[in-house]
């Protein structure tokens, strides 16, 4: 990519980046000043993200990842989390690992510059979610990882329960970048009062190897 | 009153996360002699039944999803699971 150009991401912060890098274009913050112990507020818009659409998804396999095949499931390998959505329709984020470029087949859409994406980590997580929409990410019937699709803060919202359990809980959310301030401010408000902080990339990956993944 | 419908997908939701689609008229009819009468007809009169009626709704805010439902236009509420179109 043409070093001269600069992808922003949608989110900022009110805090100072003690530790940051620069990958594909991105100016990825990787730890803020006084982090504390989170909860924590992650913004994860670098990270590449696609939409597949497809008569035919069965046929597709993401990074060599299988589309689940109903609605709603979400299979989590080599790092990439693949959503079914409906009938046609399935997100690709890539969690971790390098960039990919999007595969040739017309199926594919990269719609990493077009949303933001959210991660909320730690203890009393689903305290702050309950605040903001009505969606249940703790529905006892499935079972993590899971896709709820609907309001989150009246934005309509992708939201994937990665992890349930009360120290380690966890939540990845996508929408429109342009929802991008006002969604952070919302979240940031409602979690005021169980400690919620912004955090870097570092917070999140940690986050993530501690649940094994 | 506050209407909800049964998303095949999502659940039951709340009647603001979807869009009205129009009263289920059945196949979209053969183009073999139409008139264009008829086809207007068919586009734009609807029946508007007071009571219980069977209509396409799209789920907006949340999977994406069309499917059909049976609603009480009497009393705003739906009143039989969906028919999945997935």
């Amino acid at each position: 990519m043409n070093p001269e150009i600069w992808r922003r991401s949608p989110v900022s912060f009110d805090r100072r980046p003690a530790q940051t890098e620069t990958r594909d274009n991105w100016m990825v913050v990787l730890k803020y000043e006084d982090e504390s112990e989170g909860p924590y507020l992650i913004d994860l818009s670098p990270r590449t993200r696609w939409d597949v659409q497809d008569s035919h998804l069965a046929e597709i396999r993401p990074g060599g990842v299988p589309i689940p095949d109903k609605p709603g499931q979400c299979t989590f390998q080599k790092g990439i989390l693949v959503n079914r959505m409906n009938r046609t329709q399935a997100a690709v984020w890539h969690l971790t690992g390098e960039t990919p470029e999007p595969p040739a087949h017309a199926a594919y859409t990269d719609v990493t510059e077009s949303t933001v994406f959210l991660a909320l980590v730690g203890r009393r997580v689903f305290a702050i979610t309950e605040k903001l929409t009505s969606l249940d990410f703790l529905d006892p019937a499935r079972s993590a990882p899971f896709l709820l699709q609907g309001p989150f803060s009246h934005v309509p919202c992708q939201v994937v329960t990665l992890e349930k359990s009360p120290d380690r809980a966890g939540i990845l959310l996508t929408c429109s970048r342009g929802y991008a301030r006002d969604l952070v401010a919302a979240i940031l408000d409602a979690g005021e009062e169980f400690g919620l902080r912004p955090a870097g990339q570092i917070a999140f990956h940690n986050w993530l190897e501690e649940l094994g993944y | 009153m506050a209407l909800t419908l049964t998303c095949p997908i999502c659940g039951q939701r709340n009647g603001y996360e979807f869009r009205y689609g129009g009263e289920e008229k059945g196949p979209r009819p053969d183009e073999e002699g139409l008139s264009p009468e008829d086809w207007c007809d068919y586009v734009h009169l609807n029946k508007c039944v007071a009571g219980i009626q069977k209509e396409w709704w799209f789920h907006r805010d949340g999977c994406g999803a069309w499917f059909t439902t049976q609603r009480d236009t009497t009393v705003n509420l739906e009143v039989e699971q969906p028919e999945a179109q997935l």
